[in-house]
């Protein structure tokens, strides 16, 4: 076994388990941080997979995204501490039989598919993000336009979703 | 097939599986979002494996990352306007509570 295949392994596992513990606590914000190091777990195979730029990239956007989910879990739970044991899940079989398919449909590919031979020489991170920048400004602009487009629109929607409308005047006259 | 796009791929089928499973079993949204959430790590986990161990020299690749991270950042943004939203009108996230939504 090499190095990469024991470390990809390894953090690999670690994601996977802590994104099981995110639907097994009764704690919202253990819930969170479950995520956030399940997502980190993920930047760290990126890592190990040499793609350094998307690695970091990952780990920092999910530190900021989980630590405000964890927020969010405080202001809108009740009981953010699971202190309770509130039970908050519904159609429990349904859910772990659509989960294990889900699993084993996704294993079947990856096991019966044909890859083709795998590449055993990877450009350095200097290079990659030469060739990505290329790409993003190149032949890829329209796509990169339209993901800056979609944030921007979102975080308008979203904005216009959640604020307060003040309600209106009684009309005096 | 490579050991490591082995790993990798079945590491993306358990966040998969996981991600389903936690959509569709919990009431509360924001952990609903949380279920996509893995659902999308585990569509970042084979694009990052695709190219690093099928075209490492294929830039477009990594495109598709940011696309899906793009994909992400939207999904929260939009879900948690939604729910504050929710929140203000009727006090509470739970799905159970939202039946009227249903057509």
């Amino acid at each position: 076994m090499t190095a990469q295949v024991f470390f990809l392994a390894a953090f690999g596992l670690a994601a996977v388990w802590f994104g099981i513990v995110v639907f097994r606590t009764h704690s919202m914000v253990r819930s969170a941080l479950a995520l956030l190091f399940s997502q980190t777990a993920i930047g760290a195979m990126f890592l190990v997979m040499q793609a350094e730029f998307l690695g970091v990239l990952q780990i920092m956007m999910m530190a900021t995204e989980m630590s405000i989910m964890a927020i969010f879990m405080v202001m809108f739970m009740m009981d953010p501490g699971g202190l309770g044991e509130m039970d908050m899940k519904h159609q429990r079989k349904l859910s772990l039989a659509a989960g294990v398919i889900a699993f084993l449909a996704a294993i079947g590919v990856s096991v019966f598919a044909d890859w083709g031979p795998a590449a055993t020489v990877v450009p350095s991170a200097d290079e990659q993000l030469r060739m990505l920048g290329i790409e993003l400004l190149g032949r890829s602009m329209l796509i990169f336009e339209s993901a800056g487009l979609t944030i921007l629109t979102a975080m308008i929607a979203a904005t216009a979703v959640a604020v307060q409308m003040p309600a209106k005047k009684e009309d005096a006259s | 097939m490579s050991p490591e796009l082995l790993v990798a791929l079945v590491i993306g089928a358990g966040l998969f599986g996981t991600g389903v499973y936690g959509a569709l079993s919990q009431t509360n949204l924001v952990m609903i979002m949380m279920g996509i959430e893995l659902i999308l790590a585990a569509a970042l986990v084979n694009l990052v494996a695709f190219w690093r161990y099928l075209h490492p020299d294929v830039a477009a690749g990594q495109m598709f990352v940011l696309i899906v991270m793009t994909v992400m950042a939207v999904e929260m943004a939009v879900g948690f306007g939604v729910a504050i939203a929710r929140f203000r009108s009727r006090g509470s996230v739970e799905m159970e509570e939202a039946r009227e939504l249903k057509g």
